[in-house]
């Protein structure tokens, strides 16, 4: 049997950023579902027939911030085991340990990286994610 | 006429004791300029340094411009206190008064920066401020090249991968740019955090290696390490250490040619560690080696032959040894190589609260 393609939501603000985002995830094999706001993430995950193998998550959205729509996500049971994965342009001590807290899996500052090195990144977290 | 000056005045005797106080002093501390008169200077003027505590008797630069002679702006104290217990930032010069060959006394200049600090704070908050928006912007720029790049977006010709590749480059050495910076703001806002944990300098080493192999073996260079093997763990904030060794290190791989030589040298002195970086490479010209440490500052001999490199490197590892209580060196000459070395309190650093780290 072969092995389904993972969906992956994507939420950025940054129209610019979410097209390359999903673009490259795509080539990757990874269904991307584009989120614009935090408000459209929320309404995807409550309406999609399954839950997403992953969440990218930027931490300024234009509705909200990642700590408000962490908090979201976790407070409805079916959301609480997807792996998030932050990659944001700020990241102060403060902000990156709260989103430890609250269960993300991993910090990434946008400009430090190549999309190839977060999405390998991000496979590793759906694959371990799997076996768990 | 001293009546008149406008920054803060005070004349003190050999023993510390207050001879005349100008207006603009008093003004500024609150105090009656008849009132303290004869009262001693430092218990009627207390001092207070970045992080608001007051400075004991021992440290003020008043005790030791009377004994010594030398003179002093800004020594330890960067406020004063008002009788009121209010603060104020100040520029305190504080010097000696000599009248043949003894030290009778001692001039303390002052006035209010409050306003200067203001502006200051604004300009390091601006920095960061448009750091950060940079890179948001840098992002898609990245972004985009990696998919046009790897051909996801269809095949390119020889030519249009090679400029790619340019833009690829230019981008990154941006966000580099922009990295520095930021590590600047931290640093000189005084947000920074300090967090100090016993450190096995051999192990940051070991990792530091490990992460700039692959460009020191593109370039066939030797690396000698001369670790001392009984070195104790050092009490230190291993994120600054490493941001300061890596940028040295860096340096050395890039300013040595091929084949060169990089001696990475850590041991115990006295009550300091010391650590010392030395290669054969490029050096510093004579001329600009006063310049070393100043911000974006490239030696006229490197722009040439490296093209990256943002000028801050330097600037920001001897903020970060400062911060530590450390002192950083430097010999070098043209054509023959360069050593910088730099000492950090083996009994280690104190913890300082922030909000910033070096790295985000």
């Amino acid at each position: 049997m072969a092995t389904k393609r993972p969906t992956v939501l994507v939420v950025e603000d940054e129209v610019l950023l979410l097209q390359a985002i999903c673009t490259k995830l795509k080539l990757s094999n990874i269904d991307a579902l584009s989120a614009s706001s935090a408000q459209q993430a929320l309404y995807y995950l409550k309406n999609l027939s399954r839950v997403p193998e992953a969440i990218w998550l930027d931490y300024y959205l234009g509705d909200s911030d990642g700590i408000t729509f962490m908090k979201k996500l976790r407070s409805n049971k079916k959301f609480q085991n997807i792996p998030v994965m932050v990659i944001s342009n700020s990241a102060s001590p403060q902000k990156v340990q709260s989103m430890y807290k609250l269960g993300i899996k991993k910090y990434l500052i946008k400009a430090d990286h190549r999309l190839d090195e977060i999405i390998t990144d991000l496979k590793e977290l759906i694959k371990s994610n799997k076996t768990n | 006429m001293i009546a008149s000056v406008g920054d803060g005045l005070a004349v003190v005797d050999k023993g510390g004791k207050i001879l005349m106080l100008n207006p603009a002093a008093a003004k500024m501390l609150k105090l009656s300029a008849q009132d303290v008169v004869g009262k001693d200077y430092i218990e009627t003027v207390p001092a207070a340094d970045n992080d608001g505590q007051i400075i004991p008797r021992e440290k003020r630069s008043l005790n030791v411009v009377l004994s010594s002679g030398q003179s002093f702006t800004n020594h330890t104290a960067n406020y004063y206190v008002r009788s009121d217990g209010t603060k104020f930032p100040g520029a305190i010069t504080t010097s000696p008064i000599i009248f043949e060959n003894n030290i009778i006394g001692a001039i303390i200049t002052f006035r209010d920066i409050t306003h200067e600090k203001e502006v200051d704070r604004m300009k390091t908050e601006f920095l960061s401020l448009a750091s950060h928006q940079l890179r948001t912007p840098l992002s898609a720029i990245r972004w985009f090249v990696e998919i046009l790049l790897s051909g996801d977006a269809g095949p390119l010709n020889r030519e249009q991968r090679e400029f790619l590749g340019n833009v690829d480059e230019s981008t990154n050495r941006m966000v580099a740019l922009i990295n520095d910076l930021l590590n600047i703001t931290r640093i000189e806002s005084g947000r920074i955090i300090i967090d100090p944990k016993p450190t096995d300098l051999g192990k940051l080493i070991e990792g530091i290696m490990a992460e700039v192999k692959s460009k020191y073996l593109a370039k066939s260079q030797k690396i000698i390490l001369s670790i001392h093997p009984k070195l104790d763990k050092i009490n230190v904030d291993p994120n600054l250490l490493r941001a300061v060794y890596l940028n040295l290190i860096n340096n050395s791989i890039k300013y040595t040619p091929s084949g060169g030589e990089i001696t990475i040298f850590i041991s115990r002195k006295g009550d300091y560690i010391l650590s010392q970086v030395t290669d054969n490479g490029v050096g510093i010209p004579q001329a600009e080696q006063k310049r070393v440490f100043q911000k974006f500052f490239r030696g006229r001999n490197i722009v040439k032959k490296v093209v990256e490199g943002t000028g801050l490197g330097l600037y920001l590892v001897k903020a970060i040894i400062e911060s530590s209580n450390g002192k950083i060196y430097f010999k070098s000459q043209e054509n023959k190589g360069t050593t910088f070395w730099f000492t950090v309190p083996a009994s280690g650093i104190l913890a300082k609260k922030g909000e910033v780290s070096i790295t985000s």
